[in-house]
């Protein structure tokens, strides 16, 4: 704002200069040819050309050795379309989905909301919760899968103390897939209360005092001032709870690897079960290009909307 | 009633005393200016009123209740703050009512009363706009409109002066004393600016370190200083203060003259030094002297005065203008 005004204020005797002029003098053109080639060139080399050539693949009928030769047309897509196992693991992904924005996000907008007051306490329960998310996600899997194991792990210890047969939650079809919602709830949440904290420190203190003096307690303090001033941050907390549920697989592998019968694969954990473990890449590429276009769509259609007046 | 008495007050921040013991009565429907310099406890001792800091030790009455642990909202004060903290996701008219609201009053009792705040602050048109998109200015009022609408028996105003322009400071300086007419509620304002202290007050108190220095009426202070300290902060251009042989001629340690106080003239005269610099403001002439024995004297002059730079001029004091103090600093009388 403050370089656009004292730009106009020197230049209204020559009349609005062109564009080109403007972003010559005040130095972004240069700024521009400097910075844009690397990112550009690194974009198209590791992003661009990769995603063309496995949009390519997806024709193909091909194991990943040699070349690709046998040209199937659109016949990935049609099994794809066919196979309940992909339609399980997209509707699972919904459910990552709306467990990540119904439990993890108020959960840790909750746990934000009572320690991102700056004392030596609140530093200690930040670390404490967000430690989850500093875990290596492949190791996560493995602990958690540990813990219900029905044969040593707490599980079993809780189905002996009640007596009961051994319970094995991972392998049961009603258990496994709430375990895994459980999972990713616990080791995202830090992530998002994070992002809370920054927002929530980011309030003036005037604000709230302000309310204070007009008379609200402190859950009208909550609802009424700080909620709404927090729009923007978990706007942004809900794009990456949504992309990050898309992209939802290493958990997956060391828990249930999929199982019990496909019934807990993500869309990520089928393309690599059904792709690549059955060396089948052209039809991996197929299920990346659908996971590809769903993660677009929605970056467009979130950012145009609900990002939008933020 | 609404009087403010703060009796033996102070405040501490771990340790280290903001506020020493201090007894201050604000009388009721009164406009009391809080004025020192930056960092001497005026917010902390607003804030300490509003409800918004705890009292260290002491008591804050209100209308001769005993306020000093209640909460900010139930203490009938409302307050204007430097930022004016208005809430930027609700629009003029939320702003305002957002008391009322919290209390739960009728939403038509709501609308009327935010009206009537509006009409008083010529917010009419604005009621629907969001903060950011209001002047400064404007926003100021809808801070101000959101104190009326609560009907307080005291408004707090922590600088709400000081994020405007030099033009708006003055007017709204104007609008606050008319407002303090009509609302007939006592007022209490923290300014670190004497001249906002000097054309609004009642009563001026002035703070130096969290210490009372004087309390009075403007012309009070301005007349009868107590000490150096109130001496020098209050007027523009300050007071000059002499010391050395010239103070000692009075019986004093300093001899203070206001430059309005100072006339070109041999008749009793007190400096004499060379013109070093000359400020032109059309109705005065600032000049700064030069003197040898008393080191740098700022003098206001009449403004059809040509005044020369480099030029010799000798200067008296206008009889009975001079103040004397003691090595402390403590007023001895005038002379
Ligand atoms: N929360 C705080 N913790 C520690 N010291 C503080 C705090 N708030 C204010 N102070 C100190 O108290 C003194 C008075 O501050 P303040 O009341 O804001 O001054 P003023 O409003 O007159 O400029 C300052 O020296 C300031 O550093
Ligand atoms: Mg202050």
């Amino acid at each position: 704002m403050a370089v656009a005004e004292t730009n106009n204020i020197i230049s209204p005797a020559q009349g609005r200069p062109s564009a080109l002029k403007r972003a010559l003098s005040d130095g972004r053109l240069v700024t521009v040819l400097v910075f844009l080639p690397p990112a550009l060139l690194l974009f198209t080399l590791f992003v661009t050309l990769p995603l063309i050539e496995a949009a390519g693949y997806a024709g193909y009928k091909w194991s990943g050795y040699g070349d690709p030769t046998e040209w199937v047309g659109m016949r990935n897509f049609e099994i794809l379309q066919k196979h309940s196992a992909f339609h399980q693991s997209l509707m699972n992904t919904v459910w990552v989905i709306v467990a990540s924005c119904l439990l993890q996000i108020p959960l840790a907008m909750s746990m934000a909301l009572l320690i991102y007051r700056k004392t030596w306490s609140n530093t200690v329960f930040r670390l404490i919760f967000f430690a989850p998310y500093i875990l290596a996600e492949v190791a996560t899997g493995l602990i958690w899968s540990f813990i219900f194991d029905g044969d040593y792990g707490v599980a079993a210890m809780a189905s002996q103390a009640l007596g009961g047969e051994p319970f094995f939650p991972l392998s049961d079809r009603t258990w496994a897939f709430p375990v895994v919602l459980f999972v990713v709830v616990w080791k995202f949440f830090g992530f998002h209360m994070m992002i809370f904290i920054a927002a929530l420190q980011g309030i003036p203190e005037d604000l709230t005092e302000a309310a204070r003096i007009d008379g609200a307690k402190p859950g009208q303090i909550t609802w009424f001032v700080k909620l709404p001033l927090l729009k923007p941050a978990i706007a942004v907390s809900v794009f990456f709870a949504v992309i990050g549920s898309l992209q939802l697989f290493d958990l997956i592998v060391p828990l249930t690897n999929g199982g019990p019968s496909n019934s807990t694969h993500t869309i990520v954990s089928y393309l690599y079960t059904f792709g690549l473990t059955r060396l089948k890449v052209g039809f991996g590429s197929a299920v990346g290009i659908v996971l590809f276009l769903i993660t677009v769509a929605f970056a467009v259609v979130y950012r145009n909307t609900a990002m939008k007046e933020t | 009633m609404a009087e403010v008495r703060l009796n033996n007050l102070t405040k501490s921040y771990g340790g280290v005393e903001v506020i020493p013991p201090l007894d201050l009565t604000i009388p009721d429907k009164s406009f009391s200016v809080l004025v020192g310099p930056s960092g001497c406890g005026k917010s902390t001792l607003l804030r300490m009123v509003a409800g918004l800091e705890e009292v260290t030790s002491g008591q804050i009455t209100i209308g001769g209740e005993d306020v000093t642990d209640a909460d900010p909202a139930k203490r009938g004060i409302a307050m204007v703050f430097q930022s004016y903290a208005l809430y930027p996701h609700m629009s003029v008219a939320d702003n305002i009512g957002f008391a009322l609201k919290l209390a739960k009053t009728p939403k038509d009792e709501i609308r009327t009363r935010v009206k009537e705040a509006a009409a008083i602050l010529q917010l009419e048109d604005y009621l629907d706009r969001k903060p950011k998109a209001l002047s400064g200015g404007q926003r100021q009022r809808v801070a101000i409109g959101r104190a009326i609408v609560r009907q307080p028996k005291v408004f707090l105003f922590d600088e709400p002066l000081s994020n405007l322009d030099a033009a708006l400071r003055a007017q709204m300086r104007v609008e606050l004393a008319e407002l303090h007419e009509k609302l007939g509620a006592t007022m209490i304002y923290v300014t670190h600016d004497q001249v906002e202290a000097m054309t609004m007050a009642d009563q001026i108190v002035v703070l130096k370190k969290g210490e009372v220095q004087q309390v009075g009426a403007p012309l009070d202070l301005y007349n009868t200083p107590e000490n150096t300290f109130v001496a020098e902060f209050i007027g523009m251009p300050k007071m000059n203060l002499l010391n050395g042989a010239t103070a000692a001629r009075f019986g004093g340690d300093k001899v203070g003259v206001r430059p309005e106080h100072l006339e070109i003239s041999s008749d009793n005269p007190i400096v004499s030094g060379e013109v070093v610099h000359a400020e032109y403001l059309g109705a005065d002439t600032i000049a700064h002297v030069q003197s040898a024995e008393a080191g740098r004297v700022v003098v206001r002059l009449d403004g059809s005065h040509p005044l020369q730079r480099g030029s010799e001029i000798t200067l008296s004091p206008r009889p009975g203008c001079l103040r004397i103090f003691d090595a402390n600093g403590q007023s001895l009388g005038a002379a």
